[in-house]
């Protein structure tokens, strides 16, 4: 039972890491909770299902499953970056000096148009994933994982790492810490602040898609309504982790995801979505900086 | 080299700079004197580009920097030292220097790492270090450091010794002649006004955005009125 709800909680936990990363990067350069960053992985999830269905009808799926999975997810974040970079341009870029509450307004406005644009176009009921994956089950002693598991956690994993080199190691990735420690002086050393926050918003979207893809494949369907939850949920993450920090959203993503799961196996199925405000909550009262958040000196 | 022509900048409502004229020739330390809220930071922050002019010119080697983004005008060979040296501090003192070369061609790296440790031996000891972890000291040398990095022709240079131990600010000002005399031009802004115009060619006196008083650094070091506001004397 144990180690069944490990495998679980890690699968969801993560999706959540991934998806909290977005919030935490934007939140990084622009001090900026991206509240439509759901939406971008709702879109990603949509985009999979389409994306499969005519890699599927075009017989590519029968010849190979993999290669078709894979065109799917990189399709996927590519139209997904599209929408990350726009939403930046057209939603935040004219309010960057504005004050702090507009572009939030400006980030709700855009997760209702997203939700309501999707709802139009695809309809408002569920749509199920024309692959039933997941039938190839690992069995471990009594634990059990699918594949599908196991692929979700491994592709996380990847992508965590591919991104904290990234971060670390690039001329563009010091440039992304840079600017979001100073931006002035990321400008005074001839750093282009504007291409760092969209590249930002990118990656952002980029691992939302992935991450939207993913669940479809796990869950088997979507609705236009799943962003806001797994948005909620991923920002939780992103705050239990301390908001600002990549390794934060990392391992909050992890812990949420275990929480829930644990708490789903233990306590109760019932209140399962609950655990991630029930942490919201607790950590906003004992530690608002989060597990690696440093609390922010006033500066002088 | 560079050329202000009566340029005005205002913080909202708030005029800073109410037209000020300003030539720096090539090789020239100039300095900029003036009491806080004069307009000397403003003035640089206009050069750099962070700040944009209401009215007025900014000629660079006779190109016109008005309208242009701070990371062009590092391009053109400007680069601004801002005050409280603003290194980034969770970045390694390596990775400051790297991104203080961000503006120039990649084949310039390894020669401008070396010349920087060559000036600054102590960054190369500190280099895997947290720049939020050096003292103030270390730290200017990190900013002016970094700031070598962009193949500058011209360095703006604020408050270099703000905060500094006697000791160091001697070996900062020393520093800068060092970096002129390699044929670098220095605008420099300075509290520690007789330093600077024993150090410079030439001076302004800034009073509430206008310029007062401009000459040689001899100059303004016996002109009555600098002596009673400036030097203390």
């Amino acid at each position: 039972m144990f180690f069944q709800q490990l495998i679980n909680g890690l699968t969801l936990g993560s999706v959540y890491a991934i998806i909290a990363l977005g919030y935490t990067m934007v939140y990084g350069i622009l001090e900026l909770i991206n509240f439509a960053h759901g939406e971008i992985y709702m879109l990603g999830a949509y985009l999979g299902i389409i994306l499969l269905a005519f890699f599927t009808a075009s017989g590519l799926t029968e010849q190979s499953l993999l290669l078709s999975l894979i065109l799917t997810s990189v399709l996927s974040a590519l139209f997904c970056a599209m929408y990350g970079f726009t939403m930046e341009k057209v939603a935040y870029r004219p309010l960057r000096n504005a004050p702090r509450l507009s572009p939030l307004i400006s980030a709700i406005g855009v997760s209702i148009f997203l939700q309501n644009y999707v709802m139009l176009t695809q309809g408002a009921t569920d749509k199920v994933f024309p692959l039933q994956l997941g039938e190839t089950v690992i069995t471990f002693q009594d634990v059990r994982m699918t594949v599908t598991q196991v692929s979700i956690i491994a592709v996380s994993a990847l992508m965590m790492l591919t991104l904290r080199l990234f971060i670390s190691r690039t001329r563009i990735g010091k440039a992304m810490r840079a600017t979001s420690q100073d931006k002035i002086m990321a400008a005074l050393v001839g750093i282009d602040v504007d291409t760092i926050i969209s590249v930002t918003f990118v990656i952002g979207a980029v691992l939302a898609a992935v991450a939207g893809v993913m669940v479809a494949v796990y869950y088997g369907l979507v609705n236009y309504t799943i962003g806001y939850i797994a948005g909620i949920k991923a920002f939780t993450a992103a705050v239990l982790g301390g908001i600002g920090s990549i390794r934060g959203a990392m391992l909050g993503g992890i812990v949420l995801g275990l929480m829930e799961s644990m708490g789903a196996a233990y306590v109760s199925t019932e209140y399962k979505d609950a655990f991630a405000f029930v942490i919201l909550i607790v950590i906003l009262l004992i530690k608002p900086s989060g597990i690696f958040g440093t609390d922010l000196p006033d500066k002088v | 080299m560079l050329t202000l022509r009566s340029l005005q900048t205002s913080y909202g409502p708030i005029k800073a700079l109410r037209g000020i004229d300003i030539e720096v020739s090539s090789g020239e330390i100039v300095c900029l004197l003036g009491s806080n809220g004069a307009g000397k930071t403003t003035t640089l922050m206009t050069v750099s580009g962070i700040l944009r002019p209401d009215k007025g010119d900014i000629i660079f080697e006779g190109e016109s920097l008005t309208a242009m983004p701070p990371s062009e005008i590092v391009r053109k060979g400007i680069c601004h030292v801002p005050e409280g040296r603003r290194i980034f501090p969770k970045l390694t003192v390596h990775d400051n220097l790297e991104m203080g070369a961000y503006s120039a061609p990649s084949s310039d790296l390894n020669r401008n790492f070396e010349k920087v440790f060559a000036i600054f031996p102590i960054l190369k000891e500190r280099a895997r270090q947290m720049g939020g972890t050096l003292s103030g000291g270390e730290q200017q040398m990190l900013a002016i450091g970094r700031s070598l990095m962009s193949n500058p022709r011209m360095l703006l240079l604020d408050e270099p010794s703000l905060g500094l131990a006697p000791i160091m600010v001697s070996r900062i000002f020393k520093i800068i002649q060092d970096i002129n005399r390699e044929g670098i031009t220095v605008l420099l802004v300075e509290q520690n006004a007789r330093a600077a115009l024993q150090l410079s060619h030439r001076g302004y006196v800034l009073e509430t955005g206008t310029i007062q008083l401009s000459g040689t650094g001899e100059e303004l070091l016996g002109n009555e009125d600098v002596k009673k506001a400036y030097l203390g004397v």
